[in-house]
């Protein structure tokens, strides 16, 4: 964790924030508080009576059969977070307009062990975000402005492959699971470039165009045309 | 249950499938049995259905780990009412992939359908290791071209060394090669390694009234307009039509039951749903239950006369497994980057293929590995997929925003990942048993494995990872290890087992005869992959081939009354 220069806040702004961060957990401000264990989390992974799909699931049809656990604060918070990783374009929707902050939630709540490592990732991710942002400008991260939110992600982007701690692990599983999720939509497919999915009467054949493209950079890999 | 059949049949995939239908053809009274449910890819494939449709949009989990969409029922790597262990003193954990359902692997499998070639059934003659088979590629060759007319596969002839060709007009016409195939095989042709179109049993044409391939839906979902093989489709259907076909679902196989003069009298089973036992009889006995299964059953069956198991006078079951040797290569490719949008999705699996191309290199003694393997290439715009994209991901400079976006744009289609699939030599070290002590659910002892990867084929891993890069060098990409398996991590198991009751020329070393038929129990028979003497590639179109001709033989000589 960096300092930014502590910020004077007035003891009420302390007591509250205080408040806001110890429920339902021991976490101090700083940044070696998430490597803390699940053990702070148990009371919010109450998912003993969530089933999975099982092993023969409808097809067809699919459901979800486990309950969505998050609280309508963090699913906001998350839907901001997803919309800086992937902003709309004029021609794609950003994450929140999809509604993947609902997708994040039954990710996190799904009773399998990869989700269940998830959640205890984003969720202290989640309130390392919020100590954060009270610490430096004693306001909750939704209050804060943009350039102050930017300043907190940069805080959480690994600068190099080396870096494994937290907020970095945060980070990169968060951006993971947004960006597989996004792309994965129908718009998220379709802006990167997937246009297949439909049946069609033949395979579309390489086209002289494509083939005009790959020669070239063949030629300049030393790879001549025959 | 009293009656008396004249086949009974355990197991419905490729060896099973194919078995029950050729004895139905033929006019014989045949009783399958599948340890799983009864399944209907007409009925069940999600043809059309997006990740995002799916629960965690799609993503594996224990439950389904071959994905959301993944056609295998009840299975995976793990049962849980049915365990297996893997021997303490095993350096390789291996895993090991079952399913349960009517139909088997058949259902969710790639439909890469090779020949074996003349090279393979005679590897000891050429190099001095292993066993030959007892059979030749001549011998086999008339049921290779009935099933590739049969099951409908598409392919070329490119007559490469060791790469039969099949007769004229039997392969389908080939798919095209996709652009990301047609930029790797200029780089390969470049360093003097030629390509071959892959040969697929995927349908680019109407056969047999069935229609062509919709070029769309990946193929282990199965087909729901049987474009593809799956025994589920092409034989069970047409072997129940018959009238001679009892299916008989969640009767897992345990034991094979000896009756008067040491044959087989039938066969005793578990209902895994209700957990009742019952025995069923017939004239012959065909065990296709899969190569781990198959072993099991035999070494379960022990009586008096067979103390180390049934039709185990040489020792030979549960011994000479092997799996594909597998390293995954992955590299991303600027050059692609400056292609569009197009609609790749094709036959869902790879349109090419890179044949084994150093028979020449080893008869000079260039290399310090034996056989061979053969490369899969994938490399294409494909359905994003939840776990894709999310390494890529990963693999962004850009931390978020739009340049995140753009770069993750940018790079979707521009990885290829070169997969190999090589041949093992089957070792001392390497085999399955039956644990002393672990049971599955209904008390049968649960399959041991034994496995170590021999010199040899951490020789051709070496291999397979070092062209690998040469190939990604060559065109310009970069190597990216996080998506690569096989070299510093382990290399993959469970994908072709084979050799546990391999065929031979005599019962001092092999466990069955050339028709697979038991050298001591003349009306037992084995038809899946645990007969291969070798394994030199994808197994599934020479066990459906085997299959074939091993099941004319036993129509043969029921009528012969032989057995």
């Amino acid at each position: 964790m960096t300092g930014a220069g502590l910020i004077k806040v007035s003891r009420r702004t302390t007591l509250q924030w205080l408040a806001a961060i110890t429920a339902g957990s021991n976490m101090s401000i700083t940044c070696s508080a998430m490597a803390q264990t699940a053990s702070s989390q148990k009371g919010q992974l109450e998912n003993a009576i969530a089933r999975g799909y099982g092993t023969d699931p409808d097809l067809i049809n699919p459901s979800v059969p486990w309950p969505r656990t998050l609280t309508p604060r963090q699913l906001r918070v998350i839907a901001v977070l997803a919309d800086l990783v992937l902003p709309g374009t004029s021609t794609a929707p950003a994450p929140s307009v999809l509604g993947l902050q609902d997708f994040v939630d039954e990710w996190v709540s799904a009773p399998y062990p990869q989700q269940q490592t998830d959640r205890k990732v984003i969720l202290e991710g989640l309130k390392w975000l919020e100590a954060q942002s009270q610490w430096r400008w004693a306001e909750g991260f939704l209050s804060a402005t943009d350039a102050q939110r930017k300043e907190l992600i940069n805080l959480m982007v690994p600068k190099s492959s080396a870096e494994k701690g937290p907020p970095y692990i945060f980070f990169r599983r968060f951006r993971q699971v947004i960006a597989g999720a996004y792309f994965t939509t129908p718009e998220g497919a379709k802006d990167i470039g997937y246009i297949g999915n439909v049946p069609l009467p033949g395979y579309p054949m390489v086209t002289d165009r494509e083939r005009i493209v790959l020669d070239e950079e063949l030629r300049k890999l030393g790879i001549k045309a025959n | 249950m009293k009656e008396l059949y004249d086949v009974i049949v355990v197991g419905s995939g490729a060896g099973g499938g194919t078995s029950a239908y050729v004895l139905t053809q033929a006019g014989l009274k045949v009783l399958m049995l599948e340890a799983g449910r009864e399944y209907d890819p007409v009925r069940e494939t999600p043809m059309f259905q997006t990740p995002s449709q799916a629960p965690l949009h799609g993503a594996p989990t224990p439950d389904k780990s071959g994905g959301f969409y993944d056609a295998t029922v009840d299975g995976g790597h793990q049962i849980p009412e049915e365990p297996y262990a893997i021997a303490d003193d095993s350096p390789v954990k291996f895993r090991w992939w079952r399913a349960r359902m009517l139909g088997g692997r058949t259902n969710h499998w790639g439909r890469f359908s090779i020949r074996f070639g003349p090279y393979d059934f005679k590897p000891r003659r050429r190099d001095g290791l292993g066993v030959d088979w007892p059979i030749s590629y001549e011998d086999l060759a008339p049921w290779y071209d009935k099933v590739e007319r049969f099951i409908g596969v598409a392919g070329a002839n490119e007559g490469l060394e060791n790469t039969p060709v099949s007769p004229p007009g039997v392969l389908l016409p080939p798919f095209p090669f996709r652009a990301r195939e047609y930029f790797l095989q200029r780089g390969l042709e470049s360093m003097g390694i030629s390509v071959a179109a892959a040969h697929l049993a995927i349908l680019t044409q109407p056969h047999n009234g069935r229609p062509p391939c919709l070029y769309a839906t990946p193929c282990l979902r199965g087909c729901s307009i049987g474009a593809n093989f799956q025994s589920t489709t092409m034989l069970i259907p047409q072997a129940r039509a018959t009238g001679n076909l009892n299916v008989r679902t969640n009767a897992l196989v345990y034991q094979v039951d000896l009756g008067k003069r040491g044959l087989a009298s039938g066969v005793s089973f578990v209902d895994r749903k209700t957990g009742a036992h019952h025995s069923v009889r017939g004239k012959s006995v065909v065990l296709a239950a899969s190569t781990v299964e198959t072993a099991r059953i035999l070494l379960n069956s022990c009586t008096s006369a067979f103390p180390d198991g049934l039709a185990n006078e040489s020792g030979e079951v549960g011994r000479n497994l092997t799996d594909t040797i597998m390293v995954h290569t992955v590299g991303q490719f600027p050059a692609l980057e400056k292609l569009g949008p197009r609609n790749d999705d094709g036959a869902s699996i790879f349109h090419m293929y890179v044949p084994w191309w150093g028979y020449q290199s080893q008869a000079r003694k260039q290399l310090d590995f034996p056989r061979g393997y053969h490369i899969e290439p994938h490399g294409k715009y494909t359905m994003p997929e939840m776990s894709e994209m999310g390494q890529y991901a990963e693999d962004c400079r850009a931390p978020y925003g739009a340049a995140f976006r753009e770069e993750m744009r940018r790079k979707y289609g521009s990885y290829i990942y070169l997969s190999g699939r090589g041949e093992m030599i089957p070792n001392e070290k390497t085999f399955v048993d039956l644990h002393p002590t672990l049971k599955d659910k209904w008390g049968i002892p649960a399959p041991r494995f034994h496995w170590q990867w021999g010199e040899s084929e951490l020789q051709q891993a070496a291999h397979q990872q070092r062209t690998y890069l040469e190939i990604i060098d060559r065109l310009g990409g970069r190597f990216v290890p996080e998506q690569s398996v096989g070299v510093d991590t382990p290399l993959p198991t469970g994908v072709h087992e084979t050799g546990t009751a391999r065929m031979g020329f005599a019962d001092k070393d092999s466990v069955v005869n050339q028709y697979g038929q038991s050298w001591s129990v003349k009306n037992l028979f084995v038809m899946d992959g645990s007969v291969f003497a070798s394994h030199p590639r994808s197994p599934t179109l020479t066990i459906i081939a085997l299959a074939w001709r091993n099941s004319e033989y036993l129509v043969d000589q029921a009528r012969r009354r032989n057995l």
